[in-house]
Order: C-alpha cells, then sequence, then structure tokens
C-alpha cells in the first residue's frame, strides 16, 4: 500500500472539509489504551507444566457437584431475577449434570464440532482445541434460559473438566463488579456453590466458561485456561 | 520489522480506529470490542504485513473485515426507524458542552446524517476526507478500483448534503 496522503477532495462545496473541522473525533479512552498497550505486549515466557500441577481435590468436588445437584431444585427462582445469574445457574447445572453423569466422555471431536455449530446457531470460525495442559473433548450443542447454543468440553492434564458455553447474549448485560483484568479483557469472575465461572461477552454473544477450580492456585490455572479459549476462539451467531 | 517496532507504530493509530470503530458501530463498548478485535488480528497476522508498506491502512483493513464479518449482520437487523436512523442511536456527538448551539446542532446534524449513511459510503467518505488515506489506500481498503471508491465519495457527499437539507 501507498503511503502518500491524500488531499482533501475539492469539487464537494466544502462537504470535506466540513467533516473533517465539524464532526467529533473519537480518540481511545484510556480504558482501551490499556488493554490494547496488554494486547501489544510480548508474549510472557510460559511456566513449567510442573509449576502449574497441584493435586486436585477430588473428593471436595464430588462433595460439591453432589451437594449441588441434590439442593439445585430447592434454590429460590424469582420470576424476572437478574439475568446473568439465571444463565449462570443454568451453567452450573449443566456442568454439574455433565460431569455427575460422565457425558463429557471423549467424542471424536472432529466430528461432533461441526454437528454442533450446525445445531446450535453459534459457529466457531476459529477453535482452540488444546495443548498440553488442556484438550477439547467434546462438543455439542445445548439449550440454556431459552438460548440455543453450544458447549464445548475441555479436559486439564490433572483430569478436571472445564466446560465452555455460548449463548446467543441477547441484551444481557455484565455487570461491572465482578470484573478482574486477565490478560487482555476483563471478564466477570464468580465463585458460586463451589465452582469458578468466567463470563464475558464476545461478538454478542455471552460466554461462560465453568470449572471446579476454585482454589486461589486452581483459579490461577482456571486464568490460564481462560486465556488460552478466549485468544484462539473466535464465535459467532449464525442467525 | 521487528516485533516491538511493529508493536510501537501501530499503537500510534489507536485513536484513528476507534474512531473509525464508532462511527462503524455507533456503540461505544462495540467499538472498543472491535478495536481490541483489531489488534488481536493484527498481532496474530503480523508475519503477513509487508514492511515499507502503509501500516495505518492495513490495520484499517482489518478492522473493517473484522467489523464486517462480525458487526454487520447484527447492523442489519437492527430496528431502523422510519428516516432510517436505526432506533435508539444516540448520537455519537458530546462535546457540546460549551459551545453555542447552532454550533452543536450542525454537529448533531452531520453526525445524524452520517449514521444514514451505508457502510460502503460511510467507510471510503471517512477513510479519504477525515483520516487523510490516499484513494489508492481506501480502494486497497475496501476491496476495489479506485474509480469505485471515487464514485462512493462523491455519492456519500451528495447524499449528505441532501440529509443535512432535510435537517435544516
Amino acid at each position: 500500500m501507498t503511503s502518500e496522503k491524500m488531499e482533501p477532495q475539492e469539487d464537494d462545496g466544502g462537504m470535506g472539509r466540513l467533516l473533517r473541522e465539524r464532526l467529533p473525533r473519537h480518540p481511545a479512552p484510556p480504558v482501551l489504551r490499556a488493554a490494547v498497550v496488554e494486547a501489544l505486549m510480548p508474549e510472557r515466557p510460559r511456566q513449567p507444566w510442573w509449576a502449574l500441577w497441584l493435586p486436585p481435590a477430588f473428593s471436595a468436588v464430588a462433595t460439591a457437584m453432589i451437594m449441588l445437584l441434590f439442593l439445585a431444585p430447592s434454590l429460590p427462582s424469582a420470576p424476572g431475577a437478574d439475568p446473568v445469574h439465571l444463565v449462570t445457574r443454568a451453567v452450573l447445572a449443566e456442568y454439574a449434570r455433565s460431569v455427575f453423569w460422565g457425558e463429557t466422555r471423549s467424542d471424536v471431536v472432529p466430528v461432533a464440532l461441526p454437528r454442533a455449530m450446525e445445531e446450535s446457531g453459534v459457529a466457531l470460525s476459529w477453535v482452540f482445541t488444546g495443548d498440553e495442559d488442556i484438550q477439547l473433548i467434546n462438543a455439542k450443542p445445548t439449550y440454556l434460559e431459552g438460548r440455543r447454543g453450544i458447549e464445548l468440553a475441555y479436559q486439564d492434564s490433572a483430569g478436571h473438566t472445564v466446560t465452555y458455553i455460548i449463548v446467543p447474549g441477547g441484551s444481557v448485560a455484565l455487570p461491572e463488579r465482578g470484573r478482574v483484568q486477565i490478560d487482555r479483557w476483563r471478564p466477570v469472575v464468580r465463585k458460586e456453590n463451589g465452582f469458578s465461572l468466567i463470563l464475558w461477552r464476545q461478538q454478542g454473544l455471552l460466554c461462560v466458561m465453568v470449572s471446579d477450580l476454585v482454589s486461589d492456585d486452581d483459579l490461577a490455572r482456571f486464568k490460564q485456561y481462560f486465556v488460552k479459549v478466549r485468544s484462539s476462539t473466535e464465535p459467532y451467531a449464525v442467525y | 520489522m521487528a516485533d516491538d517496532e511493529f508493536r510501537q507504530q501501530a499503537l500510534q493509530h489507536l485513536d484513528a480506529l476507534h474512531n473509525l470503530a464508532v462511527y462503524l458501530t455507533r456503540n461505544g463498548s462495540e467499538a472498543e470490542d472491535l478495536v481490541q478485535e483489531t489488534y488481536v488480528r493484527a498481532m496474530r497476522f503480523s508475519h503477513r504485513f509487508q514492511p515499507g508498506t502503509h501500516l495505518r491502512a492495513w490495520l484499517f483493513q482489518i478492522l473493517r473485515n473484522t467489523f464486517l464479518t462480525f458487526y454487520r449482520l447484527r447492523e442489519r437487523e437492527s430496528a431502523l426507524s422510519e428516516d432510517g436512523v436505526p432506533e435508539g442511536d444516540a448520537p455519537m456527538f458530546h462535546d457540546a458542552a460549551g459551545r453555542d448551539s447552532e454550533s452543536a446542532g450542525a454537529h448533531m446534524d452531520l453526525d445524524r446524517a452520517l449514521t444514514r449513511l451505508p457502510e460502503e459510503f460511510k467507510t471510503p467518505l471517512l477513510l479519504a476526507e477525515v483520516e487523510g488515506l490516499a484513494l489508492e489506500d481506501v480502494a486497497r481498503i475496501m476491496d476495489c478500483p479506485v474509480g469505485t471508491v471515487k464514485s462512493r465519495i462523491f455519492r456519500a457527499k451528495e447524499r449528505l448534503r441532501g440529509y443535512l437539507k432535510d435537517y435544516a
């Protein structure tokens, strides 16, 4: 591409000048500048795998899941409640159900993924399929709070299941409360019922990652998984 | 180009990219998302950038392509009021404080008029007239011949003039 600047058009009766002089300019806000600077920073060296490894608390997680299964039906459900809360609860229930009933068993991802995209109305132009820490093991359509979406199941090297659910975002607005800067993004991070959730909006879609990684060290690992998934997955609504 | 140099130079165009993103999306948070996505993609594909060519135009091209891929569908779906202005779209102009009402009105009219322009007209107009890009660069960004760019800019101005007369 050339780098020479264009002389303003002279045949427009002053329209070009009007645009240059009167049209408000919108400089990048400081928050965006900070995020972009962060995004442009060189990647930090990866931690060795053994530094990420911590013994998982299987019994505690299993107890939490069983408790959730028994308690979930009795939880209050007020009509007109916060839509983020409703989605969060639905995601947790779906996650617990999948893990408890072993529905996250490995499937043939190359087969499952196109089918899931076709049936869910959510397509992925890029998808994170895994690395030495975490692997994509299944994909399926899902239905949450009246929203059709896609559910991707990952499993890390310690056997933890991380579920990534993408549904149409509609008018659901994520609150400022609970936002945490992770790499170059500021998603909402929550802990509920013994599970961790990371929520964000992307291309008009509501994205939620949920896992049983709840301790401080585990949560740090969960955030790393988020960075991997967020930076390498590009969903968009087909309809 | 070294990575550091690429990053430094790319950052210099942040304000211009955000400005175009605001006029394309008509939504502050979506504009920020679009700009972030643009930089993420620019870094991902930085190896494809040819040193010595126009980085600013290359970034604008990525921004526009990202917009068309992810945002335009929703733009088409958004409800339009009778005069073609998306409903609920507040004018983006927000620096009227302290100015006289006539000047502020002119800003708002121009802003509203620009909102009514289709993207195919709005983008080349802004790139050429506001950002000062060469027509050849605009043509590359729009993926069309220079003659088409000239024609679209001309027609965009004609339309703007018509809209502004309506408001007057």
